[in-house]
């Protein structure tokens, strides 16, 4: 069984160059959206992030969006049984994508039987509505 | 219970337990289940096994259902689809008797002229021909969409599936195992049933087999993935591997005669007696040639079946029951009778024969059925069971190759003389294997008919033909439904519009509200006094970058290298036919960098078309879509200003933030960017802000907005607004081949730019003669616009055009609308007519046309 849980992240977005998105691309919480942008799920420093990526790439854009998200977790041994059921990607053991999921564009997170959906704020009710109804046994 | 009856072309007919479409209404006297699609020859029951399109009928409204394979149910009504004025007794039969003046690819040959000839004659094939019509109303249930992801895969749950998903659930693999029907329920009781029964047993119990009973395999695709249809479900299952184990069909015997009601495959004659307890028919003649075949023998008079004759070879005569003369490597020539069988044709030592029979049994060989093994392209596919076999070669001795198309077999010989010589090129000229059945049963004929005829060099000749998908027919609501997908977009006021008791309508995917209660109130809140809307489905983007300002330029027809920060202006998108593909609010930033607005529906265009021009360029931008990020809420109308001004402490005279211009803001403690807007036609700031700040923000205005009479609007009185100020909708009031000038937005447009994408097109399009517009309408003689939407407009007979947009304006006091007008050498009509009313094309805006009250 799997517990699914909503909350409101704390997202960066991270547009630069590719080179300097690599800089950033490896933080902890960090999802590669594009060779050009990054998505920074968690607390971090704007300034230590803008900082690093500036130093590449003097145009780069370090914007706190948080508000333009939502995030849904799938914990536990049934989450990854719950997550094909809505999408065709392939999850890792461990580390970030991005793909459809419900039939939304959405940035995951994944940690064993840990997944976090980042959804557009916009189709969060879509996407958490779609997760109760094609999971309902999957979930505790 | 048994269950009730079915209803029949308006007769009942009983259903019992366990009963199929198919074995009920045979039951119940039924030989003929449909009319074939050229010759509209009697069909009857055949394959059993829903390979065949012999058995489709029209049940409940949909046709094209397989009745061999579906379960009866009391009430279903059912109907034969071909036939006038019936199936039972078609007068189209006649076509079959004009065989000869419809040779093979006639419609390729015939017709051409005059030209108005083919025309005819396609209104007349369409109606004899076709699966009858698709039902008008909507389906009762939604189909829905899932993914599973598994280790393996397999298909067909008969003894090899199932022995194969039992092995790898050994190994410790994940296993979904699908079969199109209910697990042995196609098969008579016997041996092979039993072992199917202890194998299901197993499987059920084993937790890493996941069973799907009911769920046809539609093909294989890259993944490998395997879509399934079930009942009111498309499962999309991704597997690392696919075990097929589909199994066999019986061959499709090619002899004259061989299309005829009462010859039946062997598997759908011994399921109807020893599944349904109906013998096929009073006389019964069985083929058989294997081992399969004399099993069936077997349970034809095990179930009381009276078999007169059976063919087999020399090894199977000690097994043919005492009931039935053994004819030894007799060979099968005719079937033959008039609507039915009648009799059959052996030879036997030399000899012709002739035996009397209603049913004749046909077990001579089997085919493969590897479709689906056949999709695979370098994917780890495996065969099991009989799908591995080699197939045994079929008899082409005459008669109909392909039972879907009614192509028979002097067809296929007549393309070939006329030089179409391989099995590839026969289908597309015979259309042999196009039909429902996509080739199962005739696949292997028309490959075996090429191979039998080509040149030794020319080997290719003869392959299959290549399957595709889907392999079974398929409801296009089940396609549908992992595109259909319902997706609801909601801004951050959402819940707020709902508390208010708003009533809530799609537009371009956002629920939104259309009023809230009072449409004319709203109007005139607008107009006199303020009002409120939630426009947080605009698409907003940050251009950013050191060639924000190329890319902008490059993107948008108009003039944005002077575009001052603190300024906004409106910009069209073109594609490189010079079309308008959106339109959009450009808001340049102080740091070099843009704030874009586009409209609701295009937002996804409008991100697309920068970032594929930024790569094409090569360009060094950055765009961000802030679209779900902020809200928005537009505050318009005369007092705007006045309610706007008292939630903040900085300056929003016309000066400070003129019209088109936008600065930061702070109103009620919530931070915005404030974009003079002119849409509505009144004093408007749109208040982009933080989308989690929207309820707060909204509260507040409506609270200091209680004294100036501020009410919230929605899209009902939006439409009115827009439009008398000429506003155009993209989508409804334009067509896919506007350029600006047909939608009076030239103004849009800087030809003097070196460069932007649709400059060349529009180049082009400039010396051309200009013959339609879109244009601005006033109609006499309508009290109320909204009935004239849609509506061709007129001269005399002739129309010239169509009202896209219309309502009656409160403050004009008439009907007013915007519509397309074609024009000629002398130029576009000033009057025309809209049904009753009397349509004058004038200039727009309707309403305010100098602008001072945008500008206020």
């Amino acid at each position: 069984m799997a517990e699914l849980r909503t909350w409101d992240p704390t997202v960066t977005s991270v547009l630069a160059s590719a080179e300097a998105c690599d800089r950033v691309g490896d933080l902890p919480g960090a999802c590669r959206v594009s060779p050009g942008e990054v998505a920074l799920v968690g607390d971090v420093s704007e300034a230590a992030v803008a900082a690093a990526v500036v130093r590449l790439d003097p145009d780069a854009v370090v914007l706190d969006v948080s508000d333009g998200w939502g995030a849904h977790s799938l914990d536990g041994p049934g989450s990854r049984e719950a997550f094909a059921r809505l999408s065709e990607l392939e999850l890792p053991t461990a580390g970030s994508l991005v793909g459809e999921v419900a039939g939304v564009g959405v940035r995951i997170l994944v940690d064993g039987d840990r997944i976090d959906l980042l959804v557009p704020a916009m189709v969060s009710a879509h996407v958490r509505d779609r997760i109760e109804t094609d999971c309902a046994e999957l979930l505790r | 219970m048994t269950p009730g009856p079915l209803r029949f072309e308006g007769r009942e007919v009983p259903v019992l337990d366990g009963d199929t479409v198919a074995s009920a209404l045979f039951r119940s006297g039924v030989r003929t289940f449909s009319r074939s699609l050229k010759g509209h020859r009697r069909r009857g029951l055949y394959c059993g096994t829903g390979e065949c399109p012999n058995c489709t009928v029209t049940v409940d409204g949909v046709p094209g259902v397989r009745s061999c394979i579906t379960p009866a149910a009391g009430g279903m009504r059912v109907e034969r689809a071909r036939g006038w004025p019936s199936a039972e007794h078609d007068l189209l039969h006649v076509a079959d008797l004009a065989h000869p003046l419809m040779p093979v690819g006639f419609y390729l040959k015939t017709f051409i002229r005059p030209r108005f000839a083919w025309r005819m004659a396609e209104r007349v094939i369409r109606r004899a021909t076709g699966s009858g019509p698709l039902p008008a109303d909507a389906p009762a249930t939604r189909t829905t969409s899932r993914h599973v992801r598994c280790e393996t895969i397999v298909v067909g749950a008969g003894i090899a599936g199932l022995t194969a998903a039992l092995e790898a659930a050994a190994g410790g693999e994940r296993v979904l195992l699908c079969d199109e029907f209910a697990i042995g329920s196609r098969l008579a009781p016997g041996p092979t049933l039993d072992a199917v029964r202890a194998l299901e047993t197993h499987a059920r119990a084993t937790p890493a087999i996941e069973i799907l009973e009911r769920y046809a395999a539609l093909g294989l695709f890259d993944g490998p993935t395997v879509p399934l249809a079930g009942p009111d479900e498309l499962v999309q299952v991704r597997a690392d591997r696919v075990v097929v184990a589909t199994g066999a069909t019986e061959s499709h015997q090619l002899f004259p005669g061989n299309d005829l009601p009462g010859v039946w495959l062997g598997r759908a004659a011994s399921a109807m007696a020893a599944l349904h307890g109906v013998a096929p028919g009073r006389r019964v003649v069985v083929v058989a040639s294997t081992t399969e075949g004399v099993e069936h023998l077997q349970a034809l008079v095990a179930a009381g079946a009276r078999v007169v004759a059976a063919l087999v070879p020399a090894a199977f005569v000690d097994e043919v029951p005492h009931e039935a003369e053994a004819i030894v490597d007799g060979e099968l020539v005719e079937a033959r009778g008039h609507g039915r069988l009648r009799s059959v044709i052996v030879r036997e030592l030399g000899e012709r024969r002739r035996i009397a029979c209603d049913a004749l049994v046909l077990s001579t060989g089997l085919g493969p059925r590897d479709e689906l093994a056949r999709m695979a392209v370098n994917e780890p596919v495996r065969l099991m069971g009989d799908v591995a076999l080699e197939a045994d070669e079929p008899a082409l001795g005459g008669g109909y190759l392909c039972l879907c198309e009614d192509v028979a077999l002097h067809d296929a010989e007549q393309a070939w003389a006329e030089g179409f010589r391989s099995a590839e090129i026969l289908k597309r000229y015979t259309t042999a294997t196009m039909g429902p059945c996509q080739g199962a049963m005739c696949g292997r004929a028309l490959a075996c008919f090429a191979r039998g005829r080509a040149e030794a060099a020319d080997a290719g000749s003869g392959a299959r033909t290549t399957a595709r998908p889907p392999l079974r027919p398929v409801a296009l609501q089940t396609l549908a439904a992992p595109v259909h997908e319902v997706i609801e977009k909601r801004t951050g006021l959402h819940d707020t519009h709902v508390a208010a008791g708003a009533t809530l309508g799609w537009s371009s995917g956002w629920k939104r509200p259309i009023s809230y209660g009072d449409p004319a109130d709203e109007y005139r809140a607008v107009r006199e006094r303020v009002g409120l809307m939630d426009v947080g489905t605009l698409g907003r983007f940050l251009i950013a970058g050191r060639d924000a300002t190329t890319l902008a330029g490059a993107v948008f027809a108009g003039r944005v290298e002077d575009l001052e920060p603190g300024r906004s202006r409106y910009v069209l998108a073109l594609d490189d036919g010079g079309y308008v593909v959106d339109d959009g609010l450009l808001c340049a930033l102080e740091n070099g960098s843009y704030l874009l607005t586009s409209t609701t529906g295009g937002a996804e265009r409008m991100d697309a078309r920068l970032r594929e021009w930024a790569e094409r360029l090569g360009l060094h931008v950055h765009v961000l879509d802030r679209t779900s990020e902020l809200g928005a809420i537009l505050v318009a109308g005369p007092r705007a200003r006045d309610l706007v001004g008292g939630l903040t402490d900085d300056p929003i005279d016309a000066a400070s933030l003129p019209y088109p211009g936008h600065r930061e803001l702070t109103v009620a403690g919530v931070p915005c960017r404030a974009i003079r807007n002119g849409f509505v036609g009144e004093l408007a700031f749109e208040l982009h802000h933080p989308r989690s700040n929207g309820p707060r923000l909204w509260t507040s205005l409506r609270r200091a907005g209680l004294d100036l009479g501020i009410a919230p609007f929605g899209l009902a009185a939006l439409e009115l607004l827009r439009m008398e100020k000429g506003h155009v909708y993209l989508g409804q009031d334009t067509l896919p081949d506007d350029t600006p000038a047909k939608l009076g937005l030239a103004r849009a447009v800087d030809m003097t730019k070196p460069w932007f994408v649709g400059k060349a097109a529009l180049e082009r399009l400039a010396v051309l003669p200009s013959t339609r517009r879109l244009a601005g309408l006033v109609f006499e003689g309508a009290a109320d616009g909204a009935g004239l939407r849609g509506a061709p407009l007129t001269i005399g007979a002739a129309v010239v055009g169509r009202v896209t947009s219309a309502e009656r304006s409160p403050v004009l006091d008439r009907a007013i609308g915007l519509g397309w007008i074609r024009g000629g050498r002398d130029g576009f009509p000033s009057e025309l007519r809209a049904g009753n009313a009397v349509a004058r094309v004038v200039p727009t805006p309707f309403y305010d046309p100098e602008g001072t009250r945008i500008r206020g």
